[in-house]
């Protein structure tokens, strides 16, 4: 039986979901003959562009791969932390990293390395490997930086461990290898649930991975902002962002909810705001996994007592929020409550083993699934906070 | 064997792709054009035995010269059959930046060379070199853009731009012509060895100081001159036609960039860039050709190029560094991958 034809499970007593739009989801769904139908479907002799295009990016990749290491003198280019220099530049479109067994770990150098325990530095040292470019640019083509996340990894691990105490469970969920669409439920004003679990899943995945969050496309206008959201890894939410990071096989993490989720009241919290399906859509052109991801505790972090949405909308902004410290405690009433975090991993949903690439083109099955994420995030959330 | 013209030959790209055409045993002829005197670089070409590089000074984007040209008996004699369009991209001077009859000069260029390429029967392809700084960029540091994505027709684009994008849409019209073969290869910004960049709007010009928007710093895609010369090769082994984006694997935020070739980056906020950047221009400290403030300064792109992969076989060949020059100073270079 796939993920999606199990039946509803009932929802303990005393949890918020009495208003649950996906309750009439356990009575008849029409989409099941569709689905059946689908399935019965031979597979296309057209294949999608997708999938080919991505036989001829492996072919490259392992041509490149074969060719011969280049002379690093030519440009004095310094070997690199992990002794190999020239390694990165040949490989393409497939980021990976290495095993923590197979990194060798330097002296630390600078305050921000020495403030990074060995076992963290480890992992950070694995991020450089997702660099494709040479010793002196360091960049991948979203603009990440290996350096500026291994520069803000001190302030964000202190997060993570004393102000919100993050708790985390079913890492196991993620896979240790390819494409992984991450989809979370968000919160809180301030991206800090995203950040923190991309420390989280960062500090508990052999290979490290690095959750490569779609962010806003507003976040990519705001000066600074913008510069370090691509240097840490963030991305801006296009279509061709999306499916060329899947298509490297990076962990791409998502809020479907958008904008809804962080700027939803206190009385809307620990319920999500409708999803938008483009994940479901790029996940199953990539064949790549769903795995549904709830952070409980974000939602409380600034609690929202009345958003003045005229105001929001002069101002152009996404929110214009009242909280009980904001705007009365001036921008310092922004910050987040030191609430408990508790990130939990669902078990991935593999959609794409069931409608392959083609399902993609398909809206309402699409829309489909991405309720059924939306339900699996809702229940962990439930069943967690 | 195709028979190429190239223009703007006494230019850096089109110095690379002559001498590229020239090693390619494939290529009958390369007739090359240029405004200036034949560069020394084709001092061998030209007196070589095999006389297969013929050079001419002509300046296409005029009509009379360019009408003399394709109805001279040595163009007939030359019996060309492809032509690269390459625009002029080399250092910019610190005048006005050049109009002919009140439209960019590389417009007016585009605009003849495919009139003519229409006209003339013999003339089957025709490969046009353009910029991928055409593209509308949507907020983001680093967007990934391929050849469908939309074109920043906003009345308010900088001149630099506007060039690029007029005479993309010139070529753009022409795609679906039965008798004519056009390849349109958009190429982000051009890397040369010895630490010239060209085709980058933020850079364009004389090095020296530059402006640029505070708090943003955008990606820039780069690409070898060599890698662009190697795509038009392509593009003329394969007779593709269409649009085909260009560019290296490597991509650097534009401080770096601007660093790496010896130009020095002050940021400015955005009402502030508008003001100086024309005060700048009146005492020659700007570049004319330079943009004031607009989306390309302050959002960044990469390019797909699984297109040209397919269709052209490209792959990009060249990475892109810095290298210790002969007085010490580290200049961006370009080194072969394997």
């Amino acid at each position: 039986m796939s993920d999606f034809e199990e039946p509803y499970e009932p929802i303990p007593a005393g949890n918020v979901l009495g208003s649950d739009p996906f309750d009439r989801i356990a009575g008849h769904e029409p989409f099941i003959d569709r689905l059946d139908e689908l399935e019965q479907r031979q597979p296309s002799a057209r294949a999608p562009r997708r999938v080919a295009q991505q036989i001829v990016r492996n072919e490259q990749h392992t041509e490149l791969e074969s060719v011969q290491a280049p002379d690093s003198r030519s440009l004095n280019i310094e070997p690199d932390e992990a002794g190999h220099p020239s390694q990165r530049l040949l490989r393409r479109r497939r980021a990976i990293t290495p095993l923590l067994s197979q990194i060798e770990l330097t002296q630390a150098r600078g305050i921000a390395e020495r403030l990074i325990p060995a076992d963290e530095r480890k992992r950070l040292a694995a991020l450089a490997h997702l660099v494709e470019a040479d010793q002196e640019a360091l960049y991948d083509r979203f603009g990440f930086s290996p350096a500026a996340i291994k520069n803000s990894f001190p302030l964000f691990h202190a997060l993570y461990r004393f102000y919100f105490r993050v708790r985390s469970e079913g890492h196991s969920n993620v896979p240790t290898d390819g494409p992984v669409v991450l989809a979370g439920n968000h919160g809180g004003l301030l991206p800090f649930d995203g950040a923190m679990a991309i420390v989280d899943l960062l500090l508990h995945t052999d290979p490290p991975r690095l959750a490569r969050t779609i962010v806003d496309r507003w976040a990519g206008s705001l000066p600074w902002v913008n510069i370090y959201y691509a240097r840490v890894g963030q991305v801006i939410g296009t279509r061709e962002n999306f499916s060329d990071l899947l298509d490297e096989g990076q962990v791409v993490m998502v809020f479907p909810e958008g904008i809804e989720g962080i700027r939803k009241t206190i009385a809307h919290r620990h319920r999500l705001q409708p999803f938008r399906v483009g994940f479901v859509e790029h996940a199953l052109r990539a064949q790549s996994p769903i795995v549904p991801m709830a952070i409980v505790g974000s939602d409380n972090q600034t609690p929202i007592l009345y958003d003045i949405k005229p105001l929001a909308r002069r101002l152009g902004l996404p929110v214009a929020p009242i909280t009980p410290t904001f705007p009365w405690f001036g921008p310092i009433g922004l910050l987040p409550y030191p609430v408990r975090y508790k990130i939990v991993y669902g078990e991935p949903l593999r959609f794409h083993e069931r409608f392959g690439p083609e399902g993609a083109e398909d809206s309402r099955l699409v829309r489909y699934l991405a309720n059924q994420v939306r339900r699996r995030i809702q229940l962990l959330i439930d069943r967690n906070h | 064997m195709p028979r190429v013209l190239v223009t703007h030959a006494d230019e850096p790209i089109g110095r690379r792709i002559v001498k590229t055409l020239y090693h390619d045993r494939a290529i009958e002829t390369v007739f090359a054009l240029g405004d200036g005197p034949p560069p020394r670089a084709f001092d061998g070409y030209l007196t070589g035995p095999d006389r297969r590089v013929v050079y001419s000074q002509v300046d296409i984007a005029k009509h009379r010269p360019v009408s003399d040209l394709f109805h001279s008996k040595r163009f007939r004699a030359a019996r060309i059959d492809t032509i690269v369009y390459v625009p002029r991209h080399g250092v910019g001077s610190a005048d006005t930046p050049p109009l002919v009859g009140g439209i960019a000069e590389r417009t007016a260029e585009s605009r003849l060379l495919l009139q003519f390429a229409l006209e003339t029967a013999a003339i089957r392809n025709l490969i046009a070199i353009g910029s991928a700084f055409v593209y509308r960029m949507p907020p983001g540091n680093a967007n990934r853009l391929n050849e469908d994505s939309e074109l920043d027709l906003d009345p308010r684009v900088p001149d630099e731009i506007r060039s690029w994008i007029d005479c993309d849409m010139i070529f753009h019209g022409e795609l679906h012509n039965e008798h004519l073969g056009v390849a349109l290869l958009r190429v982000p910004t051009v890397v040369a060895g010895g630490g010239y960049v060209y085709m980058n709007p933020s850079l364009v010009g004389r090095p020296g100081t530059r402006f640029r928007a505070l708090g943003f710093d955008p990606i820039c895609a780069l690409v070898s001159d060599k890698d662009v010369a190697g795509a038009v090769q392509a593009a003329i082994r394969t007779a593709a036609t269409g649009i085909f984006n260009i560019s290296g694997e490597q991509s650097v935020p534009l401080s770096v960039l601007a660093e790496w070739t010896g130009r020095s980056s002050i940021p400015l906020p955005g009402p502030l860039l508008r003001w100086l950047t024309p005060a700048a221009r009146a005492l020659g400290l700007e570049s004319d050709q330079s943009p004031a403030d607009c989306d390309q300064l302050r959002y960044g792109f990469t390019l797909d190029t699984e297109r040209a992969a397919t269709e052209l076989g490209f792959r990009a060949r060249y990475r892109i560094g810095r290298a210790r020059a002969g007085d010490g100073a580290l200049r961006v270079e370009t080194a072969p991958i394997g």
